[in-house]
């Protein structure tokens, strides 16, 4: 794939990670409930003491991350790729933290939450390879 | 013939394990920082009632006067944190503004969608709902709401709470716990839940005489709820 490809793949991940974060961070803050399958499963998440970080929600530390991304892949020198696919690496293991969290912990999934989670890891591997050929 | 990797090749190497060692010490920290930072709800408790009920006749799960034509029902799990901070901000308007004047009646329906604390302390609140009680064990567990099924309805927290409700028989409220009439109160409350779908807590529905119910969306703000109610008070 070119590299415009790449840039073009890796901004729309980056952008749908960012629609996600921020309808459950809007949701959040406008104290709303998500869009959920029946079963309670999302409410359960975003209602949990892991959906928040010393009271900043998950989801909008999520958007902050997207977002930083999203800026790096416009700015699209070397430091700028290294640092959006070290973000996104953040993001994964922290992802898979979250993902733990909600299986094992919290015994519930929030479907978006899980969408939020997993968009992460396409956009580390367009990230990555947009970093090596840089 | 095997060849040395170049110099370049050996940082290209190196940097990578440094971006791969960076990002894991950054989210390690953000891991740590998520589960040291944790709020789980046990240290805002406060010993004084928000809601004043004092003198608002109550009949099982019903709080308010029998001939009051609109009724607000309300979907809760007694382990929500969102219930909790509907029951902080919001309850006490509804009772001071439209409860104790006889204009609304207001009906508690719980849910254990959360886990088995939920169940426990839901069972608590329908046993004093047999003393007419439910409505003040209900503002006290959200006073003392502890992390989710972390085991914080014990039996030590439920006698301390149901002793500073006057008028509650403890040893009748442990009793009836676990009776049958308590259990058939909960399976009530899950065909309601189910036949009105409700998915989330705290759910609230106004409903109006025998009329069908229909769900209001207020979140934390007593004008919102003052609003629905007024508007169900003058259709």
């Amino acid at each position: 794939m070119s590299d415009r490809g790449l840039r073009s793949a890796a901004l729309l991940v980056t952008l749908a990670g960012m629609g996600i974060a921020g309808y459950l961070t809007w949701a959040h803050f406008a104290d709303q409930s998500v869009v959920c399958v029946q079963g309670g499963g999302c409410e359960k998440v975003q209602e949990s003491s892991y959906a928040e970080i010393a009271g900043i929600p998950v989801a909008t530390l999520g958007l902050a991350s997207y977002a930083t991304i999203l800026a790096l892949l416009l700015w699209d020198a070397p430091v700028a790729r290294l640092s959006a696919a070290t973000l996104a690496l953040v993001g994964v293991f922290f992802s898979a933290y979250l993902v733990v969290v909600q299986l094992v912990v919290i015994d519930a999934v929030c479907i978006w939450c899980m969408a939020n989670d997993l968009v992460v890891a396409p956009a580390l591997a367009v990230l990555t390879v947009l970093r090596l050929r840089s | 013939m095997a060849t040395r990797p170049s110099s370049r090749q050996g940082a290209s190497r190196r940097s990578i394990v440094v971006v791969i060692a960076a990002a894991a010490i950054v989210a390690l920290a953000l891991v740590a920082g998520a589960l040291l930072l944790r709020d789980d709800g046990g240290s805002s408790a406060s010993p004084t009632p928000v809601v004043d009920f004092t003198g608002i006749p109550q009949e099982g799960a019903v709080l308010g006067d029998p001939s009051a034509t609109v009724r607000l029902i309300e979907y809760a799990d007694l382990q929500c944190p969102a219930c909790r901070g509907y029951t902080e901000e919001v309850q006490p308007t509804l009772v001071a503004d439209y409860v104790r004047p006889g204009r609304v009646q207001a009906e508690f329906r719980g849910m254990t969608f959360i886990g088995p604390d939920s169940e426990t302390a839901l069972r608590f609140v329908h046993a004093a709902g047999l003393q007419n009680r439910l409505w003040q064990l209900q503002e006290a567990l959200y006073r003392n709401q502890g992390a989710e099924n972390s085991g914080w309805v014990t039996d030590e927290l439920m006698r301390d709470l149901a002793a500073d409700i006057p008028g509650l028989d403890v040893d009748r409220l442990f009793a009836d716990k676990d009776s049958a009439a308590v259990t058939e109160l909960l399976a009530e409350d899950a065909r309601h839940a189910q036949e009105d779908q409700v998915s989330e807590t705290p759910t609230l529905m106004v409903q109006i005489g025998g009329a069908e119910p229909y769900k209001i969306n207020i979140g934390f703000d007593p004008n919102a709820l003052s609003a629905a109610l007024d508007d169900a008070l003058q259709g």
